[in-house]
């Protein structure tokens, strides 16, 4: 039974929401390079149900962009992926490429975060989301062109028979991430996965974006995972927050969980101070003093040890055993990966 | 398109001026020649009163600048050289009149141009495919014994000078294993297969010199292509392997080869040269090689000028091609 | 807390690290080393052999094969290493390793002058950019789009015979050879001059002189060194090409090119073959070396050559 073994593999699903769509188990990932095995992702778990979103926040290097290129089963073949990866239940590890090429971007779908250099340059944007289209429905061009139409039409490109003979470079930043969108879009899939979206784009369009995959996401009932180093958005946006450092999960839960009930101080380092309910949470990850390790350079303790400024309250424990995710308390699945047992502020 | 209409037009335009500025450089540093060519016409007991006569008939009495107009003339309307029963016509795209070998220069050019036409199209055909093919094919498979044999021989195509491989492919072909014929030219006309069996040789020497710059070429865009985000985004897309390759990655190699083979097809000329020493076959760079002994400016002059204009008009079309294959150009 | 200080290491020396590390460079710079020590030192080699390159030793050649060399791989033997030339029974190895010489010469003089010209060109085209930058880049296209073999071989023509053919041929070689390196030498040049530092050295009133030789030379260096490196094989073929053509060096003096273009008639009639095979190689080894060097410099500095237009 998939559901069963999703259970007690801890892709648990929060909030009592629906049944997840996307459960990911004790996902691993290593990269064989030239300088010896690479351990990017150590051991994830994350779920997300239709309708929902999931954001993964966390440092630069921590795995993000690999967890999600691992789900799609985009990693270049120098990667070792290891874990459980269900999408409706259906293992997507081990399938075969044909196979996995029938669900990448008809079931889950991507969107990169610059839009300019995730779209063909020599394809009008039409062709391009057309394409899309084609792969996955045997139609002709012509009405996987007016599909794509439609698409970029929902997706707020203005006079968009016209615009999808455009290429690219024609469109401005905004207007290429919708098309992106759209292209995402096409296949009506049941998760999308964006990739720090809107980081590329000004402030102003950047809201106007995270409005568009809201409406979308209501409208098709999606599963949105969004990574993000956008901590305002996060708070807007997603229902349940993973945090990652190093390649693992340093704390994971609803939304409220981790800006009011923070457990992990590198949660609490992102969010720049103690969580206060009655001031709003800053907008951007705020910088923690250091640098995170490079992968595989911590073999024992706790990842973060280095740069934690609570390590001193537990000694010893810190430096020599990893700590295993634990629950906390909170609305549901509230889990930190401390061994600091209580709520840190209450330690200063 | 009125962009890429008016994109054309104006390099159209620069391409007249560059050919006119260029004809005249050519016509200004070819008559600073030291030797007289009407003391070569004139014969051994050479009086003043026939070199002149010589001078006069061959219109090198005149002024350069007087020589050159006559020369764009010529182009356009045809010249005569002398008067009367003695006059020698030369017709209409007039390039100069070869007094040695008593032709027109064009003529002399239009009765050559087959030998090296043959040489470099059938090359450039061979040294395409065999160059992207391969370039391609070692690019998706980086670091294994395909990518390294191809590499390799790409470094030794790039070593070896062609006149040397050509000198090789004779002496092991021809003369060891006495499969193939070591020179002469054949026309089409006369016997299609004579035609290829004796073009055989310098094709596949030509081939294998010109296909290692295009496998290292194909192979470094290939790489660079492939590993772009909208590749990723492709296969994000659920295109298969084989349609990220040959949709995705290698339309964005295709501009820098279509330049780069525009180009070298219009630069045919230099390669030939050496090609038709090699095989002996009597193509244009034999008649350039033989009119620069018998100091025969005309010729000298219009194999040059006919060279640079191949040169100037291949620039033209690459960057034509270059503005239908890519949506950026002209836009910018 | 930090571990350790990386200590500061110049790109130069960390390029030079790579090169070392990488196999086929490394085999190049020994190669294009061990080719300059038998150029530097060929007369001394050539005296060693106890030969010259101009006697005849007509006793050493078949009458009966048409002048070719008596014995076998074209007269090898203890007294000629690399055997001797048919018709005239010259030393072959003289000629070879003093050829190469002339080769390696013409090649690094030309590879110079194209350097020096280049990169001024190219630097001050990128930096002072409007009509000059202009006027560079049509001239630029106009060498560049001009049959550079044809006009060599053309210009054969009018230069008087009692001008040195050495000195033509580095003339030739480097009028139509800077073309190429100024227009690389320009596109690294403008991704620079917009840069942070030029701007801020322009905008605190740094003369033009200044931020080309103070900033933008020393950031070129790199680039420059690479694009030399890979344009001398280019240089050591044309020469070849042209000596080839019968338009280089003339005889007596040595010639790989002139040797192999000799060589010709006795590779068709297969009378001896040898007689390419010693230059053949010899030339073939030069510009081997040459581009492998260049290809490892180029990887270490990791520069891009792209055409910038
Ligand atoms: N192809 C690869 N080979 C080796 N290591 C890799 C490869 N791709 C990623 N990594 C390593 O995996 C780690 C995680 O990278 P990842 O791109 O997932 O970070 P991220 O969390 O998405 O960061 P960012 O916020 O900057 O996007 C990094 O340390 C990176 O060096
Ligand atoms: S386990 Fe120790 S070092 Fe790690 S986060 Fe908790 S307190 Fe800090
Ligand atoms: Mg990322």
């Amino acid at each position: 039974m998939p559901d069963q073994t999703a259970n007690n593999q801890g892709a648990t699903h929060y909030n009592g929401s629906p049944r997840p769509v996307l459960e990911v188990a004790d996902l691993h990932v290593t990269f064989k390079t030239e300088g010896g095995l690479v351990p990017a992702v150590s051991g994830i778990d994350f779920s997300v149900a239709p309708g929902k979103t999931l954001a993964i926040v966390g440092e630069s290097g921590s795995g993000k962009s690999v967890s999600s290129a691992a789900v799609m089963g985009l990693l270049p073949p120098n990667a070792e992926v290891t874990g459980e990866v269900l999408l409706d239940g259906r293992e997507l590890i081990g399938l075969s490429s044909e196979e996995l090429r029938r669900i990448r971007g008809n079931d889950i779908a991507l969107v990169f975060q610059d839009a300019l250099s995730a779209l063909n340059p020599y394809y009008s944007v039409g062709w391009q989301v057309a394409e899309a289209y084609r792969l996955h429905h045997d139609v002709s061009k012509k009405e996987a062109l007016k599909r794509a139409v439609r698409m970029l039409d929902l997706v707020g490109i203005p006079s968009a028979e016209q615009r999808a003979k455009a290429y690219p470079h024609e469109f401005s930043g905004g207007m290429r991430q919708r098309v992106v969108i759209a292209m995402a879009l096409v296949n009506d899939p049941k998760v999308l996965i964006a990739d720090e979206p809107t980081t590329a784009l000004d402030v102003t369009v950047q809201a106007q974006i995270m409005r568009l995959l809201e409406d979308v996401q209501a409208e098709f009932g999606t599963a949105l995972v969004l990574i993000s180093h956008d901590l305002g958005v996060v708070a807007e946006v997603a229902d349940d927050v993973l945090v990652m450092y190093a390649g693992r999960a340093a704390e994971r839960g609803s939304v409220k969980d981790l800006f009011h009930r923070a457990a992990h101080p590198y949660s609490l380092g992102l969010l720049g101070a103690m969580p206060r309910v009655d001031l709003p949470p800053r907008p951007r990850l705020a910088t923690i003093p250091g640098s995170p390790p490079s992968p595989g350079s911590i073999t024992t303790g706790c990842p973060f040890q280095p740069r934690c400024a609570y390590a001193h309250l537990v000694g010893e424990r810190c430096i020599t055993e990893r700590p295993e995710l634990t629950p906390r308390p909170g609305e549901g699945y509230h889990e930190a990966a401390c061994h600091l047992g209580r709520r840190p502020e209450v330690m200063l | 398109m009125p962009d890429l209409l008016w994109f054309v037009l104006r390099r159209l335009f620069a391409t007249v001026l560059v050919m006119l500025a260029l004809s005249l450089a050519v016509y200004l540093i070819f008559y600073a020649l030291p030797a007289d060519p009407a003391r070569l016409a004139c014969g051994k007991p050479c009086t003043p009163d026939r070199l002149e006569q010589a001078r006069h008939f061959m219109q090198l009495d005149q002024s350069v600048i007087q020589q050159y107009l006559a020369f764009l003339k010529g182009i356009f309307a045809g010249r005569t050289f002398g008067e009367g029963a003695a006059a020698v016509q030369c017709n209409a795209p007039c390039f100069g009149y070869s007094f040695p070998l008593a032709r027109p220069v064009t003529t002399l050019i239009v009765d050559r141009l087959p030998v090296t036409l043959s040489i470099a199209i059938g090359a450039a055909v061979l040294w395409l495919l065999l160059g992207v093919t391969l370039g391609v094919g070692a690019a998706l498979k980086r670091g294994k014994l395909f990518d390294r044999l191809a590499v390799g021989f790409a470094l030794i195509g790039i070593a070896t000078p062609s006149f040397l491989l050509g000198l090789l492919a004779i002496l092991v072909f021809g003369f060891w294993l006495n499969m193939v014929p070591v020179n002469g030219y054949v026309p089409l006309t006369e016997s299609p297969v004579d035609w290829a069996w004796h073009l055989i040789t310098p094709w596949l020497v030509l081939a294998t010199i010109q296909a290692a710059a295009y496998i290292r070429l194909t192979r470094a865009q290939m790489l660079e292509e492939m590993n772009l985000d909208h590749i990723t985004t492709a296969r994000a897309k659920g295109a298969g392997e084989r349609r990220v390759v040959a949709v995705h990655g290698l339309r964005g190699v295709l501009v820098p080869i279509v330049t780069i083979f525009g180009l070298d097809l219009g630069a045919l000329l230099g390669g030939a040269i050496l090609t038709e020493k090699v095989f002996s076959m009597q193509g244009l760079g034999e008649l350039l090689i033989s009119a620069v002994g018998q100091l025969d400016v005309a010729v000298v002059v219009g194999v040059t000028l006919f060279s640079a204009f191949l040169v100037i008009l291949a620039n033209l079309v690459v960057d034509v091609v270059h503005g239908v294959l890519d949506p950026r150009v002209g836009h910018a | 807390m930090s571990s350790s200080v990386v200590a500061a290491v110049s790109p130069t020396r960390q390029a030079l690290r790579r090169v070392r590390r990488d196999r086929s460079a490394r085999f190049g710079a020994w190669l294009v080393a061990a080719l300059i020590v038998i150029a530097v030192a060929a007369p001394l080699l050539v005296k060693l052999s106890g030969q010259d390159p101009y006697t005849y030793h007509i006793d050493l050649l078949d009458p009966a094969k048409g002048g070719a060399p008596k014995g076998a791989l074209g007269g090898v033997s203890a007294d000629h290493w690399f055997g001797v030339e048919p018709l005239t029974g010259r030393d072959l190895f003289s000629i070879v390793v003093l050829g190469l010489r002339t080769s390696l010469a013409i090649a690094i003089v030309a590879t110079l002058i194209t350097t020096v010209v280049g990169t001024l060109v190219g630097i001050s085209a990128a930096y002072f950019g409007g009509w000059y930058d202009g006027v560079v880049s049509r001239l630029l296209d106009f060498l560049f789009g001009f049959p550079q073999l044809v006009f060599m071989i053309a210009l054969g023509i009018i230069v008087p015979a009692e001008f040195p053919r050495w000195l033509l041929l580095i003339l030739v070689l480097s009028v139509f050879g800077w073309a190429g390196l100024a227009r690389l030498i320009r596109g690294q040049a403008r991704s620079l001059a917009t840069r942070e530092f030029v701007e801020a050295a322009r905008s605190v009133g740094s003369s033009g002189w200044h931020v080309i030789t103070r900033e933008l030379l020393p950031n070129l260096l790199g680039p420059v060194l690479v694009i030399a490196t890979m344009a001398i094989p280019g240089y050591i073929g044309a020469e070849a090409a042209l000596s080839f053509l019968g338009v280089g060096v003339p005889p007596p003096t040595p010639s790989l090119g002139r040797s192999i273009s000799d060589s010709i008639v006795w590779v068709y009639t297969g009378t001896d073959p040898w007689f390419m095979v010693f230059p053949g190689i010899m030339l073939f080894l030069a510009v081997l070396g040459f581009t492998l060097l260049g290809d490892g410099v180029r990887d270490a500095f990791d520069v891009r050559l792209r055409r910038a237009n």
